[in-house]
C-alpha cells in the first residue's frame, strides 16, 4: 500500500434540518477544523447539481474526497436526506485509487438506507463510528477491508493499483512470455487464455495463434492484451540494432537464452558481433550467411527475440506507397504508406515473398522503411 | 434595471414556498414537496419590462446564517434594494430569531443603508393566500419605478369612464400593482381574493389547453370587466352605473389600452412591460 494515498481521516457529514451542514462523525476525532469545514462545506453537502458525483476539494493543505448523496422522500424532514462519507488526505497525496472506494461506499450507504433506514435511524447510525475506524485502519495497513454491517450485509473494499492502458494488439504482433512459462498458473486465467497459452512462443503472431488454437481472432487479441496489461507477456515485432546494454547480468541472461540446445555456451564476443552485424536493412537471411561461424552455437531466432525483448533491436517494417494516381495495383487501399508488409500479408493471406515479388514488379509502388 | 431582493429568515419558515407560489406559479400543495434551500438560491424574475428582480433566497439553517454574517457578509448584504425577513409565527426560539434578525439589520445598515425592509410573519398550516399576496403586492409596489405616473393615469382613465374602481394586475403573478377607487369599499381584502380567484381560473383554463383572455361578471348592482390590458398587465374595471352598456366600457378599455402601451414606451425601458419567468 503506497504511502502516497494514506488516509488521514474519514468523516461522515449530514444536513441537519435546523443546524444545516455538519460533521456528525469523524475518525480520528477533531481532525477537521471548524475553519476547514466552513471553507469546503458547500462541496460536501451540495446543491442538487453536484449531488451523487465524486467531488474532490483541496483547501488548507488537505484534500477531501467525498460523494454527496441525496435521497428524496417525504418521510424525511425537508423531504430529503443529505449525507456524505468522505476521506481526508494530505493535499499532495495521489488519491486516484481512493476515488472508486469513496464512490462504492456512498453506494453501499445509499442501499443500506433505502433497505433498512440505516442512516436515518439514530441507533443504527452510531454503528458508523466503528465502521469508519476499521476502514481507516485496514485501508491504510492492508489496502483492503471487509466489514460486516449486520446479519445480512458485508462491505468489501480494496485499493486497486492503477496501471497504464495496454497497447492495442494487432494481428501481426508476436507475444512472448516475459517470465518463465512454467511459473504460470493456468487455472487463474480465463478459458480463452488457457487455450492459447501453448501457442505463445515468441514466434507465432496473433493471427497464427488464432488459426492454430482454433480461437476467434478478436478473442485472441483481447486475451493477449489482458496478459500485456498484467505484464505477463510483451509484444515483439523484430529487428534493428539500436543499442547494446553493457550489463553483466543481461549478458549472462543473453548467453543462456541464445545458446543452441546441446551446444557449449556461446561466447559473448560472437553474440556481440552478431548484434553489431544487424544494421538497418539487414535481413535474418543476410545475417545467417555472413556470420555462419558465429551462429554455430547460437540460435538466431532466439538471438533476435532476446534483442527485441530487451529493446536493443527494433524491427523495420516495409510500407508500400502508391506513387501515381489511378493505377490498377491491387489491393489499392492498402498501399497508402500506413500499412506494413506484416499487416498486408495478414490481411490478404499472401506470404512475405509473394507480396515482395508482386510489389517489386509494380512500377507504381515505392516501398518505405520505417 | 436590476433590483436585488434578499429573502431571509429562519429555516423552514416558508421563504422558498412563497417565492415559488408568487413567481413560479406553484400552488400551495406543490410547495410541500420542496427540499431545503442549500446556501443561496438565485433566481431572476423579469417584472414589468426591464425591471429584473434578482431574488436571493437564503437558506436559514444555522451554519448558513453564520456564514452570511461573516465570510459572505459583503457579498450578501451589498447593493440590496429590498430585504424581506420572514418570521415563523409558531417558532419556539424567539430569542434566536430576534438575534438573527438583528444581525441582518446591522449588516444591511452597514452595506445597503437605503434598502427597504419588510417583515413577513408566516403561518405554515393555514393557507393564508390573501395575506401573502397582499404582502408581496406591497413589496413589489415599492420596486416599480414609475408607480406614481401609473396611478395618476389610471385615475384619469377611471374618472373618464366613470368607473367605481380600476385595478391593474401584473400579468403572470396577478399581483395588484396599481389601483384607483372613487369611494370606500367594504372588503379590504378584495384585491387578494380577486387575484386568487383569477389565478385559479387561469390554472383551470390551462389544464384544458386554453388560455384565459377576459371575463365579464354582472348583477343588478354592478358590472365587472377583466381583460388583457398592455403586454404585461391585466385590467379590472368595476362599473356600478347600470345604464352604461358593456359595449361602451369595452370600447373605452380598448382605447385606453393604446394609451397605456404608448405610455410605457415613451418613457423608455423603464416602462416597457414584459414578464418572463425563469
Amino acid at each position: 500500500m503506497g504511502s502516497n494515498s494514506r488516509i488521514e481521516c474519514i468523516f461522515f457529514s449530514e444536513f441537519h434540518p435546523t443546524l444545516g451542514p455538519k460533521i456528525t462523525y469523524q475518525v480520528p476525532e477533531e481532525y477537521i477544523s471548524r475553519e476547514l469545514f466552513d471553507t469546503v462545506q458547500v462541496y460536501i453537502i451540495t446543491k442538487p447539481e453536484l449531488q451523487n458525483k465524486l467531488i474532490t476539494v483541496t483547501a488548507m493543505e488537505k484534500k477531501l474526497i467525498g460523494c454527496p448523496v441525496c435521497i428524496e422522500h417525504k418521510k424525511y424532514s425537508r423531504n430529503a436526506l443529505l449525507f456524505n462519507l468522505g476521506f481526508v488526505c494530505d493535499a499532495r497525496a495521489k488519491t486516484c485509487a481512493l476515488e472508486p472506494i469513496v464512490k462504492k461506499l456512498s453506494g453501499y450507504l445509499t442501499t443500506l438506507e433505502l433497505e433498512s433506514g440505516f442512516i436515518s435511524n439514530e441507533e443504527s447510525k452510531q454503528k458508523l463510528v466503528p465502521i469508519m475506524s476499521t476502514l481507516l485502519e485496514e485501508l491504510n495497513a492492508k489496502g483492503e477491508c471487509t466489514l460486516p454491517i449486520d446479519e445480512s450485509n458485508t462491505i468489501h473494499v480494496k485499493l486497486i493499483d492503477q496501471r497504464k492502458d495496454p497497447l492495442i494488439v494487432q494481428e501481426y504482433d508476436v507475444p512472448v512470455f516475459t517470465e518463465c512459462k512454467d511459473e504460470f498458473f493456468r487455472s487463474q486465467w480465463d478459458l480463452t487464455t488457457q487455450q492459447i497459452l501453448a501457442y505463445i512462443d515468441g514466434f507465432r503472431h496473433i493471427q497464427k495463434i488464432s488459426a492454430e488454437a482454433d480461437v476467434e481472432l478478436n478473442l485472441v487479441r483481447i486475451a493477449v492484451q489482458n496478459l500485456l496489461y498484467y505484464g505477463v507477456v510483451t509484444l515483439v515485432s523484430i529487428f534493428q540494432v539500436q543499442n547494446l546494454i553493457d550489463n553483466k547480468s543481461v549478458q549472462e541472461e543473453c548467453l543462456l537464452y541464445v545458446t543452441k540446445p546441446g551446444q557449449k555456451r556461446a561466447s559473448l564476443r560472437d553474440v556481440f558481433q552478431l548484434y553489431c552485424g544487424l544494421s538497418p536493412g539487414t535481413t535474418v537471411r543476410d545475417l545467417c550467411s555472413r556470420y555462419a561461424q558465429q551462429l554455430h552455437r547460437v540460435d538466431e531466432r532466439k538471438l533476435i527475440q532476446f534483442g527485441l525483448m530487451k529493446g536493443f533491436i527494433r524491427r523495420l517494417q516495409k510500407y508500400p506507397v502508391k506513387a501515381t494516381r489511378g493505377d490498377r495495383s491491387r489491393p489499392p487501399q492498402l498501399y497508402t504508406g500506413c500499412h506494413s508488409y506484416d499487416e498486408i500479408c495478414c490481411k490478404t493471406g499472401m506470404s512475405y515473398r509473394e507480396l515482395d515479388e508482386r510489389l517489386e514488379n509494380d512500377p507504381n509502388i515505392i516501398v518505405c522503411w520505417k | 434595471m436590476k433590483k436585488k431582493v434578499l429573502l431571509m429568515g429562519k429555516s423552514g419558515s416558508g421563504k422558498t414556498s412563497m417565492r415559488s407560489i408568487i413567481f413560479a406559479n406553484y400552488i400551495a400543495r406543490d410547495t410541500r414537496r420542496l427540499g431545503a434551500t442549500i446556501d443561496v438560491e438565485h433566481s431572476h424574475v423579469r417584472f414589468l419590462g426591464n425591471l429584473v428582480l434578482n431574488l436571493w433566497d437564503c437558506g436559514g439553517q444555522d451554519t448558513f446564517m453564520e456564514n452570511y454574517f461573516t465570510s459572505q457578509r459583503d457579498n450578501i448584504f451589498r447593493n440590496v434594494e429590498v430585504l424581506i425577513y420572514v418570521f415563523d409565527v409558531e417558532s419556539r426560539e424567539l430569542e434566536k430569531d430576534m438575534h438573527y434578525y438583528q444581525s441582518c439589520l446591522e449588516a444591511i445598515l452597514q452595506n445597503s443603508p437605503d434598502a427597504k425592509v419588510f417583515c413577513l410573519v408566516h403561518k405554515m398550516d393555514l393557507v393564508q393566500e390573501d395575506q401573502r399576496d397582499l404582502a408581496w403586492s406591497s413589496i413589489v409596489y415599492q420596486l416599480i419605478p414609475n408607480v406614481q405616473q401609473l396611478e395618476s393615469n389610471l385615475r384619469n382613465f377611471a374618472q373618464i369612464i366613470e368607473a367605481d374602481e380600476v385595478l391593474l394586475f401584473e400579468r403572470a403573478t396577478f399581483l395588484v400593482i396599481s389601483h384607483y377607487q372613487c369611494k370606500e369599499q367594504r372588503d379590504a381584502h378584495r384585491f387578494e381574493k380577486i387575484s386568487n380567484i383569477i389565478k385559479q381560473f387561469k390554472l383551470s383554463c390551462s389544464k384544458l389547453a386554453a388560455s384565459f383572455q377576459s371575463m365579464e361578471v354582472r348583477n343588478s348592482n354592478f358590472a365587472a370587466f377583466i381583460d388583457v390590458f398592455t403586454s404585461n398587465t391585466y385590467v379590472m374595471v368595476i362599473m356600478s352605473d347600470p345604464s352604461i352598456p358593456s359595449a361602451a366600457t369595452l370600447i373605452n378599455i380598448r382605447n385606453a389600452r393604446k394609451h397605456f402601451e404608448k405610455l410605457e414606451r415613451v418613457d423608455g425601458p423603464k416602462h416597457s412591460l414584459h414578464m418572463r419567468m425563469r
